[in-house]
């Protein structure tokens, strides 16, 4: 994958919002960005780095292309899924800089400069990861379309707070709608997961033989 | 619904052999005579000694979907795909003059465009025109640049204003679907009563009550919001089509869009690997409002290229189906001692522009002692798009009315609800399942009069039965019945199973998994027949290559295929035993696979591993083909269920907060404990949120959905949890040769009267119109604070 250095443009709030027309908004742009002489980007696509699971990967974009979009539709990253379209449901959810995002509420552009984290990089069908494996174990889904929003969620959730209470784990899940109805045993694979962070804990000394 | 092919005439009589077994459920045995077809196999039944299938396993696919490897119809990106979006009408009822699409065909990349050619448009959101382009957004661009000109009619969107003299007619006379011989009047078709639903004389049978109750329910539309919208990808190689559907019946779509587009059979494929949920909506070949899937391929064929064609969460909710709205009126009469002596059910309930919003069914199988019944039903047509099926159509909202009636009844009989129910309830299964429930729950610390106890205190100590509280919250208990039928294909199912030299087995059903488990279930019931573990089965389902399964509506899908899947791995364990025979120094017919080994009964010292036994077939592969022929005498024909509730009420903001749902649930003999539980939970979630949150509101001036999104149009959310117990009480049906029974319906048809009538319990209110809003909600409380 090639590496690259700079994005081949740079994209400013200025420009997009002249692109788009919607001069209504101006009163939100910085001074720093109102100081740089704007490049004028968009409506056409621009070729951007998108660093998503520690990789930059080069897409070329229109400036209203959500974050969503062209993770899925152009570089074929589907784990999160566009169901809402409107930061309503979670199903979207991914890391920017550590932190849930809903991606189909940002756009592309907006994600330069930042590490994008997916559900793919948390574990592989072959060596999950705790919440992943107590998914499986305590039937944390159904369909399953929630369900990559849902583990990036609980992901985060468990990082920030390793012995969540049930009400901190509904809090932190408020935002992820799922249609099945399986908030009950989500919120089981969340607390079976803990319990077995916490056992392996210990395993941060040197590891015995077999283990 | 199970897809009964109707024959012209009735077909030869099916070879059949005698035999008995053990039915019903433990503690209450009953040996049944059954007539299963030459061939098959003896039903497993109450003296089976499960190894598979008394465990609980993980899903097959549970890998892929936890770490986002599973890839559903919308994430499927061919080389060279176009994006394809369909354009609904913006006015609820009109005549369409004109649609110019030269501006849409004039933006480059878009590649083809396709309009409808109907001229007529009952409601806001059906098919007009589509495109295909080479990105979603120019796509969107192109739809927006469609210019439709209309001739605006006079509309109707609710459902009261319809049933009114003189209210704007969705049809012509001569144009209102439905059967012919139902009466119509307006707006309405109807009265029509269901098969069941009429017995005795329901006039006489209210007379002669002693006590007796009429109350009038409503529920609102509920839109089925599965999470992956519908859609399909649409691929032309040549004349042959390959479909990736997002779809509960991968033959229903192979068979609507090769009748639709006058192709053979043979030249069409549908897939579907994973779904994101259907709940019935996704039972069509396209959708009952819509034909986009046909439109795809039409787009397809146009630009020559593969055309993605996912519809919007605002298109989701105006086209692709509802649960009908319901206005019912029930009137039970019953004995001073609580025997009832008639039930009259009368529902009025748009399924929009389509026929089919009976509620009345539950009445059928509820009561079934009930000397004098009568359910009449009717279907008010209104300009919004077409119900489809919905979880147990009909009977969420019917029990919702039939339930908090009895309910009612029991109050003014100053009954308990659970022993009136006990009384008139024929059914053993759920005469059974009272009990369970009731502990589980905790039916003792429910308020013996309505109003309830605070939070944190034990119960029990009944509530003042006068007026409610003016602050603080109060908790009470409520139950409700649910029930469903055993509805199964008795034949049109086949599977195949393959054996190969090195032990692996594979097992082809074309039947797609919806998210119910269904692959999982299937690799239980091969893996309990071959003495094997469900992953040792790599199971091939969702592809219309396979052997033929249902449409996976009804509760049908596990109880149609499982039991060719456990005849087709019998008859291939039979090929597998005569080539192990030898080596084992014994008959074929004396060997059995249990453990992962093949031994005979006599001596199970002897052995061969599964692999080893696999290693002496003296080709690659073993195989063998099962198809259905009938269905078997059933030990009964409804699946019985009940459910309890307990709920908080917050007497000053009217906000209903559940507290824990019990659902006790007949489920055959459950293939998977943790999957089917899953299941029973996910059913007492959406009846939750039906109950509390769903309304689809049209607006009265535009005839447009106003909340056609998943942040008004509300689904339970996790701050809104409870705790959800499923209790599973196995019944051996002996429905056929696994016993199995199917349980997306069942736990769906309770949970709203039981919520209901949990909120009576603790309040002395009554809301008998759903969703049970905080408006709604304190309005109730103001009206039983008036007449206390």
């Amino acid at each position: 994958m090639a590496e690259s250095d700079k994005p081949a443009s740079r994209f400013s709030r200025r420009s997009f919002i002249k692109s788009a027309g919607a001069g209504a908004a101006v009163a939100g742009v910085s001074a720093e960005a109102q100081e740089k002489k704007p490049e004028t980007l968009g409506p056409d696509a621009s070729t951007i780095t998108l660093k998503v699971n520690g990789v930059a990967r080069q897409v070329s974009v229109e400036p209203r292309v959500t974050l969503l979009r062209a993770l899925r539709n152009e570089l074929e990253i589907t784990g999160a899924k566009e169901v809402c379209d409107r930061g309503g449901c979670g199903a979207c959810t991914v890391l920017m800089d550590g932190r849930t995002v809903n991606a189909c509420m940002l756009m592309a552009w907006d994600a330069v400069g930042h590490e994008i984290t997916t559900v793919e990089s948390f574990g592989t069908p072959e060596k999950l990861s705790p919440i992943q494996a107590a998914f499986l174990e305590c039937d944390g889904y159904q369909c399953g379309f929630c369900t990559p929003g849902m583990i990036v969620s609980c992901t985060a959730l468990l990082k920030a707070n390793p012995k969540p209470t049930l009400d901190e784990t509904k809090a932190a899940l408020a935002g992820n709608l799922c249609r099945c109805g399986t908030y009950g045993r989500i919120f089981e694979s969340v607390d079976k997961a803990a319990k077995t962070m916490a056992s392996a804990k210990p395993a941060a000394r040197p590891a015995k033989k077999g283990e | 619904m199970a897809q009964q092919p109707t024959p012209a005439q009735t077909p030869p009589p099916i070879p059949t052999v005698k035999m008995k077994a053990k039915a019903g459920f433990h503690g209450q045995p009953v040996e049944m005579d059954i007539n299963p077809a030459v061939g098959d196999l003896k039903p497993w039944d109450l003296d089976t000694q499960f190894d598979v299938m008394k465990g609980r396993y993980p899903r097959l696919e549970g890998p892929l979907k936890v770490t986002g490897r599973a890839k559903y119809t919308y994430d499927i990106k061919l080389p060279g795909m176009l994006w394809g979006r369909m354009v609904g009408s913006a006015m609820p009822h009109a005549e369409i003059v004109k649609i110019d699409t030269s501006k849409a065909e004039a933006l480059p990349g878009v590649k083809a465009v396709w309009t409808t050619e109907s001229r007529t448009v009952r409601f806001a959101g059906q098919d007009v025109a589509a495109v295909a382009a080479t990105t979603p957004e120019i796509a969107e661009d192109a739809a927006r640049l469609i210019e439709i000109t209309y001739n605006e009619k006079p509309f109707i969107t609710d459902l009261e204003k319809a049933m009114e003299a003189g209210a704007p007619p969705v049809y012509s006379l001569e144009q209102v679907p439905g059967n012919p011989a139902i009466p119509r009047n307006g707006n309405i078709l109807g009265p029509q009563t269901g098969r069941g639903l009429k017995r005795g004389d329901v006039a006489a049978g209210l007379a002669e009550a002693e006590v007796s109750i009429e109350g009038t329910y409503r529920v609102s539309v509920h839109t089925h919001s599965p999470l992956e919208t519908h859609g399909v990808i649409a691929q032309w190689d040549g004349d042959e089509l390959t479909i990736y559907a997002s779809t509960q019946g991968v033959f229903t779509v192979k068979e609507g869009v090769s009748e639709a587009l006058k192709i053979p059979r043979t030249k069409v494929r549908v897939i579907c690997e994973h779904m994101g949920g259907g709940f019935g909506s996704k039972l069509a070949p396209s959708a009952t409002g819509s034909q986009f899937a046909v439109v795809a391929c039409i787009l397809a064929q146009k630009a020559q290229a593969p055309v993605k064609l996912m519809l919007d969460r605002r298109q989701e909710h105006l086209c692709t189906g509802n649960a009908p709205s319901a206005l019912i009126t029930v009137n039970i009469g019953a004995k001073k001692d609580g025997t009832f002596t008639a039930i009259h059910h009368r529902s009025y309930g748009s399924a929009g522009i389509a026929p089919g919003a009976g509620t009345a069914a539950p009445l059928g199988n509820l009561y079934q002692n009930t000397a004098n019944i009568l359910g009449e039903d009717h279907s008010v047509f209104t300009n919004a798009g077409p119900a489809a099926p919905l979880r147990a159509p009909g009977h969420p909202q019917g029990a919702f009315a039939l339930e908090s009636a009895v309910d009612e009844l029991a109050e003014k009989l100053h009954m308990d609800p659970l022993e009136l129910r006990k009384k008139n309830d024929p059914s053993p299964v759920r005469q059974m399942q009272y009990d369970i429930g009731a502990k589980a729950i905790g039916w003792d610390r429910r308020n013996k009069k309505a109003g309830g106890y605070a939070p944190g205190a034990e119960g029990g100590s009944g509530g003042s039965g006068v007026a409610p509280p003016r602050s603080g919250k109060v908790r009470g208990i409520g139950m409700a019945n649910g029930e469903w039928n055993v509805i199964a294909r008795g034949s049109g199912v086949g599977c195949e199973v393959r054996i190969h030299r090195d032990g692996s087995v594979e097992c082809f059903s074309g039947a797609q998994d919806i998210g119910s488990g269904f692959r999982t279930a299937m690799a239980g019931v091969a893996a309990e027949e071959l003495g094997l573990q469900p992953k040792d089965i790599t199971m091939h389902v969702g592809d219309t290559r396979w052997p033929e399964g249902p449409g996976s509506g009804g509760s049908n899908t596990t109880n149609s295929v499982a039991p060719v899947v456990r005849l087709a791995a019998h008859d291939a364990k039979q090929k597998l035993f005569a080539a192990a025979a030898p080596a084992l120094g014994a008959r074929p017919e004396d060997l059995e696979a249990r453990g992962g080994k093949i031994f005979a009964a006599a001596k199970p010292g002897k052995s061969l591993t599964f692999k080893q036994a696999a290693a002496k077939i003296s080709g690659e592969q073993v195989v063998a083909t099962a198809e259905r022929k009938k269905q078997y005498e059933l030990f009964r024909q409804e699946i019985a269920g009940t459910q309890f509730c307990e709920v908080e009420v917050d007497v000053e903001t009217g906000e209903v907060k559940i507290i824990k749902m019990v659902s006790v649930n007949d489920c055959g003999i459950p293939v998977n404990s943790l999957l089917t539980e899953s299941q029973v939970i996910g059913s007492m979630i959406q009846g939750a949120s039906w109950a509390l949150f769903e309304n689809r509101i049209l607006d009265r001036n535009y005839g447009t959905m106003v909340n056609p999104n998943l942040e008004s149009y509300k689904i339970l959310m996790p701050t809104d949890m409870f705790e959800a117990v499923s209790i599973l009480t196995p019944v051996a049906n002996l429905g056929n040769n696994t016993s199995t029974a199917g349980i997306g319906e069942p736990p769906s048809v309770p949970p709203l009267a039981a919520i209901a009538n949990a909120v009576f319990n603790a309040t002395g209110a009554r809301v008998r119109s759903l969703p049970i809003s905080p408006d709604r909600m304190l309005a109730a409380l103001a009206e039983a604070r008036r007449r206390a």
